[in-house]
């Protein structure tokens, strides 16, 4: 048991002010950056028929981000004096510098989600409708509330859909995406993990999908499955199956959506695992070779518990998002055909802005946020899924 | 078991070294094969959409099969670029964008160290705290966030609503929670050997974290600040309700004024997209070699 | 880090100081550009000086006449600056109502009369015939007035009447419209004889708003509005008789693709695939300037009558209209009034007609040659005046959502027309229950 600390390299680093990695790489690539920066100004001075965007504005706009950019530093500032006076001067606590840092994003986190959930918790227990619309025009009361959560439960919540349909769906529909997400990301990152010819080629190719608008990407992704001219049906035809009616029918409706939605996520995957595939050390299989292990058994003892501590986050924060994924349905099917590709996000969106129902929608967000919160914590809890990242 | 500390440099060659000797050829064609494949399936919606841009007329869906439509033509192009504010919402965008992702990471990349470094009270909630945070359906986020920005605009006098300052707050506190794991699961890799030295040597914590910690986590500030950027740069929603004036539009509001209720300007839109599609591919590009080389969110656990 | 905690403190001082003194780059309450459309006010404002904001449907092309014709305004009424914001239909009556909600609205709506019932049940705007008087409405045309009628008050002033569907039809592909439906059967199937791989007939199967014409030829409707709450009227044999004819066009006569959106119809019949389009007046923008292939010759007619009844199938007409919200008071209010004053006038609604080729609600301007000369406009119109009015109540949102889902599953055989139509008659009452 060797602790091979390298203290030259350590005092080395602490002591140096010239950092190689960052500084020196930013000060090579300045003089390029401001190129580029003129360039493009030029061009857009001197387009000839470019009009709106004027210099005054590009200043006057960089200004005023500017100085409140600075406001906000000076808020912080301010928060950040009076705690140190209290926490470091008064009380001395030892924690002091740590909620100092954390102060900042706290504050900003705290503004930005409590006020809105406290505001849906009270519509969920008002009478808001379109009838009742601005405020003063509800009211609130324990019944509206008790009304409204009920609905949600057993009413339809959508025109004809209950809860627990779309419920059902939405959990296929994570834990389909998901596990695709990871395959495929694993997949291709192993793929990837090697010296390899247009390796980089392939890596940027490949990471498209995610730098696509996702707007964008998924109008193109439902052209391809219409049923006439898309891709899909065209190479269906072309190896002598029929033509599917994708956004005509339920299933075939829900799987394109699906497919999309693994075409959108898996370059997530793909570049977080291949990352941490290389932060594991080559000795590892260098002594499992010598012992004779097939590459499965390499795969299973070695990399795949390696990984653990880069997947097992990057799976759970994978699985929330796709478990709210909006606009992927919303922009394919729409929730159709008789929503029926409906998850719980877009049936919320429905209710909320196209059926009005105001305090029915509130209460359902609320319900949505607790299913999925009592989900992962007891997830987290039976897999230890996240003991590497909290300890 | 080795504790190994090496400069970042070589683990570069950590993973490779292990796969360089014995792929046949026959794997490695087949390796080539799949990867091309899929390179394919990534690549061909893409194309679909530069296609419709090179169409004129506005057709989004036609009978030919063809990439490079017969009639092809730079039309779309110019008319986005001459008759439409295009490069005003681009720019629009950039600033807020870039405004967002740098200080998100600034705010991201010191709670981060508080969290990895110090186990104070609070601390394990207060990670799974930021989890929830992602769990929130955004639709019941929109209203009460403008309605919020509003007050604070009236008592304070600063335009949060009507200009993109609300805007920049709102996406920088969105993306801290992500930010924040990725980043401290980073931190956590470098072992505190390395700071305690400095300290020793007289460096203040602030100083260690400045001068020790940030230089060797690059690669994770990288992929934060992609994260961060990619998702303001296409945000649609909230930009929707916060920015009314179209002087102020982001990209994504200002094509989707070229939508009609039924007659969409598809060649121009699908225009728009190619074009906002190429900051966010420089970006990656640009940043690739600090995201792949080195990206170790993991730790040799001794 | 003390080091840092002092600089941080200097920071502060410095923008508090900044802050504190006399703003002149950040106003309290004042936009952060500068640039471009925004009128900088000085201190000492003449009483006239008034900033309009309002939010229009209107996109694209459309929109830059809006904008250049706002500026011929202001040139006409100095002090008043106009700023036009577009918004997506939908787009619109959410933010409206967001905006509403924090007092931040527009002072004026240029968007669709269904938004009518939504606004005017959550009080959010005001009746047009309280603002401009009811003798205003006379100049106007009858389907232009009627479609913006709401529990018997005027709500809108009617810009453009329209948005119907009617029969477009490639007359370098077929020669003349049909009159009736068995007429068109023929000709369509005639044509897909002479000419495989191409439709006779094209529509968006997927939004019940094309079904609707045929609805009134069947001699139904989908929602009673004089009742209130308004009732649905979709369990009815006219209702299934309507899915049954057009299903029986996509699966017996086969005269109609077998999956087609808005754009998917759009796209066959700019390409020439498609003898006759079932589209709107939005469309005909868009198939007169097909540029390059130059593949259509537009003709314009009504819909064919349903042989079975006789009638002609009745489109939901609706309109254009200016609303104003409840918000818009004093002078904003009387430069609302001279704008909307303005846009109805004879000369900019013939320009209107001119340039964005749709029928204007001034009934003076429908009786300009520049409407009357026009074959299209006047195919157009003919359509037009044998349309019903769009229902504006907000009960009519569910007979759209209940209507949708069950009708598509009439097209693609799962349901009869029977079952379909008690189905969403059912789902409809729902809904309208829940709208309390």
């Amino acid at each position: 048991m060797s602790s091979i600390t390298d203290s030259k390299t350590t005092s080395k680093l602490a002591r140096s002010p010239n950092i190689d990695v960052d500084w020196q790489g930013l000060s090579r690539n300045l003089p390029m950056f401001l190129l580029v920066v003129g360039v493009i100004w030029f061009l857009i001075s001197f387009f000839p028929m470019q009009k709106a965007l004027t210099t005054d504005y590009m200043v006057s706009s960089v200004t005023d981000v500017g100085n409140f950019l600075l406001g906000l530093v000076a808020f912080f500032a301010i928060i950040e004096i009076v705690l140190y006076i209290v926490l470091v001067r008064i009380l001395q606590w030892r924690y002091a510098l740590a909620y100092m840092l954390l102060a900042p994003g706290a504050i900003g986190l705290a503004t930005l989600f409590v006020y809105p959930f406290i505001y849906n918790i009270a519509i969920a227990f008002s009478n808001r409708s379109l009838q009742h619309f601005l405020p003063g025009a509800y009211d609130y009361s324990l019944d509206y509330g008790i009304t409204n959560f009920t609905s949600v439960f057993t009413g339809n919540v959508l025109h004809d859909t209950g809860f627990w349909e779309v419920f059902f769906r939405t959990w296929v529909w994570t834990i389909i995406n998901v596990t695709f997400h990871v395959l495929g990301g694993l997949g291709l990152a192993l793929l990837l993990n090697r010296r390899l010819a247009f390796k980089g080629v392939y890596r940027t190719i490949l990471v498209l999908p995610w730098a696509i608008p996702q707007v964008i990407a998924a109008l193109a992704l439902r052209g391809e499955f219409h049923y006439q001219y898309g891709f899909v049906n065209n190479m269906l035809v072309g190896i002598g199956l029929p033509r599917v009616e994708w956004l005509n029918e339920p299933i075939p409706a829900f799987i394109a959506a699906t497919i999309s939605n693994i075409w959108l996520g898996i370059p997530f995957m793909m570049v977080i695992i291949l990352g941490g595939l290389q932060s594991i050390a080559a000795e590892y299989y260098e002594a499992a070779e010598i012992d004779g292990a097939s590459g499965w058994q390499q795969f299973r003892s070695i990399t795949w518990p390696l990984l653990q501590p880069v997947v097992a986050p990057a799976t759970v924060l994978g699985t929330i998002w796709t478990f709210n994924a909006f606009n992927v349905i919303y922009l394919i099917t729409q929730g159709g055909p008789a929503e029926k590709t409906d998850i719980l996000v877009t049936a919320l969106f429905k209710a909320a802005f196209e059926f009005y129902r105001y305090g029915q929608g509130a209460a359902f967000a609320i319900v949505i946020f607790f299913v999925l919160f009592s989900v992962s914590a007891v997830y987290i809890r039976m897999t230890g899924a996240l003991k590497a990242v909290t300890e | 078991m080795s504790t190994q500390i090496k400069p970042r440099s070589s683990t570069l060659t950590q993973g490779l070294v292990r796969r360089t000797h014995g792929d046949s050829l026959l794997k490695r064609l087949i390796i080539h094969g799949i990867l091309i494949f899929s390179c394919i399936i990534a690549l061909y919606p893409v194309i679909r959409v530069f296609s419709v841009s090179l169409r004129p007329g506005d057709r989004l869906l036609t009978t030919s099969l063809d990439l490079i439509p017969a009639d092809a033509s730079w039309a779309n192009y110019q008319r986005l670029l001459s008759s439409t504010d295009f490069f005003l919402w681009v720019w629009n965008s950039l600033l807020i964008t870039i405004t967002t992702s740098i200080a998100g990471v600034i705010l991201a990349a010191t709670a981060a160290y508080a969290f990895s470094r110090w186990k104070f009270p609070g601390r394990v909630p207060g990670l799974m705290l930021l989890l929830t945070t992602q769990m929130v359906p955004a639709t019941m986020m929109l209203i009460p966030i403008y309605l919020m920005f509003v007050e604070i605009g009236r008592a304070t006098g600063l335009p949060l609503v009507g200009s993109y300052l609300g805007l920049i707050v709102a996406y920088m506190m969105g993306g801290v929670a992500f930010s924040i794991w990725i980043l401290k699961g980073y931190y956590d890799t470098i072992p505190i050997d390395l700071e305690e030295a400095a300290k020793i040597d007289g460096t203040t914590d602030l100083g260690a974290f400045y001068r020790i910690i940030l230089p060797l986590s690059t690669p994770a500030l990288a992929i934060v600040f992609l994260f961060n950027f990619t998702t303001a740069w296409v945000e649609y929603p909230l930009a929707r309700i916060i920015l009314p004036r179209s002087e102020v539009f982001t990209w994504a509001l200002g094509i989707r004024s070229l939508q009609a209720q039924f007659n969409t300007e598809w060649g121009t839109f699908a225009a728009a997209s190619v074009l906002v599609a190429i900051p966010t591919m420089a970006l990656f590009l640009w940043s690739s070699k600090w995201l792949i080389s080195g990206l170790t969110i993991g730790s040799v656990k001794g | 880090m003390k080091k840092l905690l002092m600089l941080a403190a200097l920071i502060a001082i410095a923008a508090v100081v900044v802050a504190c003194a006399p703003a002149t780059t950040n106003p309290p309450a004042a936009s952060s550009s500068s640039s471009v459309a925004s009128s900088v006010a000085p201190t000492a404002v003449p009483a006239k000086a008034v900033k309009l904001t309002i939010w229009c449907k209107e996109g694209g092309v459309d929109l830059d006449w809006v904008k250049a014709t706002a500026k011929t305004f202001e040139s006409k009424n100095p002090g008043v600056t106009v700023e036009v914001i577009n918004k997506n239909v939908e787009d619109l009556r959410n933010d409206f109502q967001t905006a509403a909600l924090a007092g931040t609205g527009p002072d004026l709506l240029w968007t669709v009369n269904d938004h009518i019932g939504v606004f005017a049940t959550a009080k959010l705007i005001a009746a047009a015939e309280d603002v401009m008087g009811k003798d205003y409405f006379s100049k106007f045309v009858k389907p232009g007035n009627d479609a913006a009628l709401f529990q018997g008050k005027l709500w809108g002033v009617p810009i453009s009447a329209g948005n119907h569907l009617m029969l477009l039809y490639n007359k370098n592909l077929i020669k003349t419209a049909p009159q009736d439906t068995d007429e068109m059967i023929k000709m369509a199937k005639d044509f897909q004889t002479a000419n495989p791989g191409k439709w006779g007939l094209v529509f968006n199967e997927t939004e019940p708003f094309w079904v609707a014409p045929w609805i009134g030829g069947f001699g139904g409707w989908p929602l009673d509005d004089t009742k209130i709450p308004a009732v649905a009227t979709l369990g009815t044999k006219a209702n299934a008789d309507t899915m049954n004819f057009l299903a029986s066009l996509r699966n017996t006569e086969k005269i109609i693709p077998l999956e087609a959106d808005y754009d998917g119809a759009d796209g066959l019949f700019k390409d020439g695939k498609a003898a006759m389009i079932i589209n709107g007046d939005w469309s005909i923008g868009g198939y007169t300037t097909v540029t390059a292939t130059k593949t259509i010759d537009l003709g314009v007619a009504r819909i064919p009558k349903v042989k079975a009844t006789g009638n002609w199938p009745s489109p939901m007409t609706a309109g254009v209209y200016f609303l104003f919200p409840a918000s818009t008071k004093g002078d904003k209010l009387d430069a609302a009034k001279a704008f909307v004053n303005y846009f109805v006038s004879k000369d900019v609604q013939i320009d209107f007609v001119k340039k964005l080729t749709r029928l204007p609600a001034l009934t003076d301007a429908g009786n300009d040659p520049v409407v009357t000369g026009s074959a299209i406009l006047k195919g157009s119109f003919d359509q037009m005046s044998v349309g019903k009015p769009m229902p504006v109540v907000p009960e009519m949102r569910c007979a759209w959502d209940s209507w949708k889902p069950n009708y598509q599953e009439v097209l693609t055989a799962k349901q009869t027309g029977d079952q379909a139509a008690a189905k969403a008659q059912a789902a409809a009452v729902d809904c309208i229950s829940k709208l309390k």
